[in-house]
C-alpha cells in the first residue's frame, strides 16, 4: 500500500514573508527607501564628515562613509569651542522659557474662551484669529525698535516674550481641548464650592495635558530653529543661541597656530564645523523624534483653521 | 447623565470662523452673566499678543510712510507721505532684487509641489511604516535653518564638497564653484530651500489624500480606469483645496531672506540678492539704517504677496 504524504499548507518563514510583503506594497517600500536615501544624501554626508580626521577629509571627502573613523572632531568641539556651551544653554533657556510662558498663558486664555462667559468673549477670540491673517510687513524693524525701547533688545528674555506672542494658535488649540472635556466634572466641583481657579487648576488642566504637549512641541521646535529674529535682535556672545551661533563658531579658516598643540594638523576645519552643526541640530531632532505624534497633531489642527 | 461635549469640527463648507461668528451673535442676544475672572484669565496672553504682535503690525505699517532712520531717533515719526514709495519706483536695486525674488519663487514652488505630491502619493500607498516615512520626510523642516544652509554650503564646496569631489572622480576636470558662479548660485540656494521645505507640503498632501474616499478609486477601477487615470481624474481634482492651502502658505517665499544671508550674502555679483535680503540690509546694515524706507519696501512686498494670494484663490476657487 503506497502511503501518500499529505501536503500541509506552507507556513515557512519565506511564505509568510511573501504574504506580508504583497508585491505592490513591497515595491513601493523599495522605491520609498531609495528616494529617501537620495534626499538625505547631504545630511548623511555631513554626519559622515564628522567622523573624518584631517587626512581622511582631504583625500576621501566625497564619500559618505569614511574609510577610517575618528573622533578627533568631537574631541575638538567639546574642549576647544568655548562659546558652544553658552550658546547651547541660551538656546535651551529660550526654548523652554517660551514653551513655559506660552503654555501658561494659552491654557488660561483657552479655558476662559471655552468655559467662561464674559462680554465680548467671542468678539475678542474671533478678532484675534482674524488678525493672524494680516501680514506683518515691516514687523521685524518695528520689533527691533520696540525691543530697543523696552531695553530688551540684546536679551533672551526679550526673545522669549516676543516668541510667546504667537499665542493665538496655541489658544485655539487649548480652547478646542477644553471644549471637548465633559462639563459634568466641572459642574459637580462648582456645586462642591470650588472657585474658578481651583476648577481650572485641579480639574481642567490635568485632563487637557495632551493639548499642552502639542503646544509645547510646536513651540519648542519653532523657537529652537529660528534664525532671522534671533540674529537681528541679539549681538552679544552671552545671549546668542546655538541656531545663530553656528555661523560664528566656524573654524574653517582659523589659523593653525591658534589651536592648541593637541589638535594642530589633526582635524579639518570643515569637519569640525560639521560636528558642530550636527550638535546644534541634535536636541531638536531628539525632541521631534520623541514627540512626533503630538507634533503631527498640532500641525493638522493648525491647518484645520483654514 | 449625558455627556455634553461641543466639537467644533468644520462641517462641509462652514469654517470654524463662521461658526464662531454665529455663536457670537447668538450670545449677544441672550443676556450672559459677565464673569470677571474671564478677563483675568485672558489678560496675560492678550497683553503679550497686543504688545509684541499687534503693535509692531501697526508700527510697521505706519513706518512705511515715514522717513525713519534708526540712528537718528528724532526721525521716529517723520512722516513723508508717499515719498518712500516714489523712491522705490526709481530704485534700480529694488526692481532687480524683486526680479531675483520672483525667479527664486518660480524655482522653488513648482518643484516643491511636484516633489511633495510624488512623495505623498508614495507614502499613501504603504500600509506599514507610514508614520516613520511621515516623520522622516518632515525632518528637514525642523532642522535649524542655519544648520541646513551651512550644511549645503559645505555640500556645494568647491574643493571638498560632496558634489565636486565625486564629479572629479567621475572624470570632470573642473567642476564649477557652485555658490560662486553667477549662473548657478541662485538655483543652488533654491535646491537647499526645496530640500528644507519639502516635508510641509508633503504632509499636507497626505492629509488631503487620506481624506479621499477609497470607494472612489474602487469604482473607477471597476469601470476600467488605469492607475494613472485614477490619479489625474480623482486625486488631483480632489486635492484642489490642498493646492490652494500650500500655495497660499508658501507665498512667503518671495521674501526669502535667511537663505541668502547665510549661504551667499547676496551672492556672486549680487545675483542672489533677493528683495528680502535687500530690505534687510537697508534696515539693519547699510548707512543710515533707513527703517522707514525699508518698511515701505516690505509693505510693497506684502502687496505683491496679497496679489499672488488673490490670484491663487481666483484660479483654484472651489466650484
Amino acid at each position: 500500500m503506497a502511503t501518500t504524504t499529505v501536503r500541509r499548507a506552507k507556513s515557512s518563514p519565506w511564505a509568510r514573508f511573501m504574504r506580508w510583503a504583497s508585491f505592490e506594497g513591497f515595491f513601493t517600500h523599495v522605491v520609498m527607501v531609495i528616494v529617501l536615501f537620495v534626499i538625505f544624501v547631504p545630511f548623511l554626508w555631513m554626519v559622515g564628515t564628522t567622523f573624518k580626521d584631517r587626512l581622511e577629509f582631504a583625500t576621501n571627502s566625497g564619500a559618505i562613509v569614511p574609510r577610517r573613523f575618528s573622533l578627533v572632531n568631537y574631541g575638538y568641539m567639546l574642549t576647544a569651542m568655548e562659546n558652544l556651551p553658552i550658546y547651547m544653554r541660551n538656546s535651551f533657556v529660550l526654548a523652554f522659557g517660551t514653551v513655559a510662558l506660552e503654555v501658561f498663558t494659552s491654557c488660561l486664555a483657552g479655558y476662559a474662551f471655552a468655559r467662561m462667559q464674559f462680554r465680548y468673549r467671542d468678539l475678542i477670540f474671533v478678532g484675534m484669529l482674524v488678525s493672524l491673517f494680516i501680514p506683518r510687513t515691516g514687523g521685524l524693524m518695528a520689533v527691533y525698535e520696540l525691543m530697543s525701547f523696552l531695553k530688551l533688545r540684546n536679551s533672551i528674555l526679550g526673545l522669549i516674550l516676543y516668541f510667546s506672542a504667537g499665542v493665538p494658535t496655541a489658544i485655539f488649540i487649548m480652547r478646542q481641548t477644553f471644549l471637548a472635556i465633559p462639563k459634568d466634572i466641572e459642574e459637580s466641583a462648582f456645586i462642591d464650592g470650588a472657585s474658578w481657579f481651583q476648577v481650572f487648576w485641579r480639574i481642567a488642566l490635568p485632563i487637557a495635558a495632551g493639548g499642552m504637549v502639542v503646544i509645547a512641541t510646536l513651540s519648542f521646535i519653532g523657537v529652537w530653529s529660528d534664525y532671522l529674529t534671533t540674529f537681528t535682535l541679539i549681538d552679544s556672545d552671552t545671549q546668542m543661541t546655538i541656531s545663530v551661533g553656528v555661523q560664528k563658531l566656524r573654524t574653517t579658516g582659523l589659523y593653525e597656530s591658534a589651536l592648541s598643540p593637541r589638535f594642530r594638523g589633526k582635524f579639518a576645519g570643515e569637519a569640525a564645523d560639521a560636528t558642530m552643526f550636527l550638535t546644534a541640530a541634535l536636541p531638536v531632532i531628539i525632541f521631534y523624534a520623541a514627540l512626533q505624534r503630538w507634533f503631527m497633531k498640532g500641525l493638522m489642527e493648525g491647518a484645520i483653521k483654514f | 447623565m449625558t455627556v455634553e461635549s461641543r466639537t467644533t469640527e468644520p462641517a462641509g463648507r462652514t469654517s470654524t470662523l463662521a461658526t464662531l461668528v454665529r455663536e457670537f451673535r447668538a450670545a449677544r442676544e441672550a443676556k450672559v452673566k459677565t464673569n470677571f475672572f474671564g478677563y483675568v484669565f485672558i489678560a496675560p496672553a492678550l497683553i503679550l499678543y497686543l504688545v509684541f504682535s499687534i503693535w509692531p503690525m501697526f508700527r510697521g505699517f505706519v513706518m512705511a510712510f515715514t522717513d525713519y532712520r534708526f540712528i537718528y531717533p528724532k526721525t521716529l515719526w517723520a512722516f513723508n507721505g508717499l515719498k518712500n514709495f516714489r523712491e522705490i519706483g526709481s530704485d534700480k536695486v529694488y526692481w532687480s532684487s524683486l526680479g531675483i525674488s520672483l525667479r527664486y519663487t518660480l524655482m522653488v514652488i513648482p518643484a516643491s509641489i511636484v516633489l511633495a505630491l510624488f512623495l505623498a502619493v508614495l507614502i499613501s500607498k504603504v500600509r506599514h511604516f507610514a508614520g516613520f516615512y511621515r516623520w522622516i520626510v518632515y525632518l528637514p523642516v525642523i532642522l535649524p535653518i542655519a544648520v541646513t544652509l551651512l550644511m549645503f554650503g559645505q555640500f556645494y564646496g568647491e574643493k571638498f564638497g560632496f558634489i565636486n569631489v565625486n564629479l572629479r572622480q567621475l572624470g570632470v576636470a573642473k567642476p564649477p564653484n557652485w555658490l560662486g558662479n553667477v549662473r548657478y548660485a541662485l538655483p543652488c540656494v533654491a535646491l537647499a530651500d526645496i530640500w528644507r521645505g519639502i516635508g510641509f507640503p508633503t504632509v499636507l498632501f497626505l492629509i488631503g489624500i487620506y481624506g479621499i474616499n477609497a470607494e472612489l478609486y474602487e469604482a473607477a477601477a471597476i469601470d476600467g480606469a488605469t492607475a494613472l487615470q485614477q490619479f489625474w481624474k480623482i486625486t488631483i481634482p480632489l486635492l484642489r483645496p490642498t493646492f490652494l492651502l500650500i500655495l497660499v502658505l508658501s507665498s512667503g517665499i518671495v521674501g526669502a531672506t535667511e537663505q541668502m544671508m547665510i549661504l551667499t550674502g547676496g551672492g556672486p555679483q549680487n545675483s542672489t540678492r533677493t528683495i528680502g535680503l535687500y530690505f534687510y540690509q537697508v534696515a539693519f546694515q547699510f548707512g543710515d539704517l533707513r527703517m522707514g524706507y525699508s518698511a515701505a519696501m516690505a509693505l510693497s512686498l506684502g502687496l505683491v504677496s496679497a496679489v499672488l494670494t488673490t490670484f491663487w484663490f481666483r484660479v483654484l476657487r472651489e466650484r
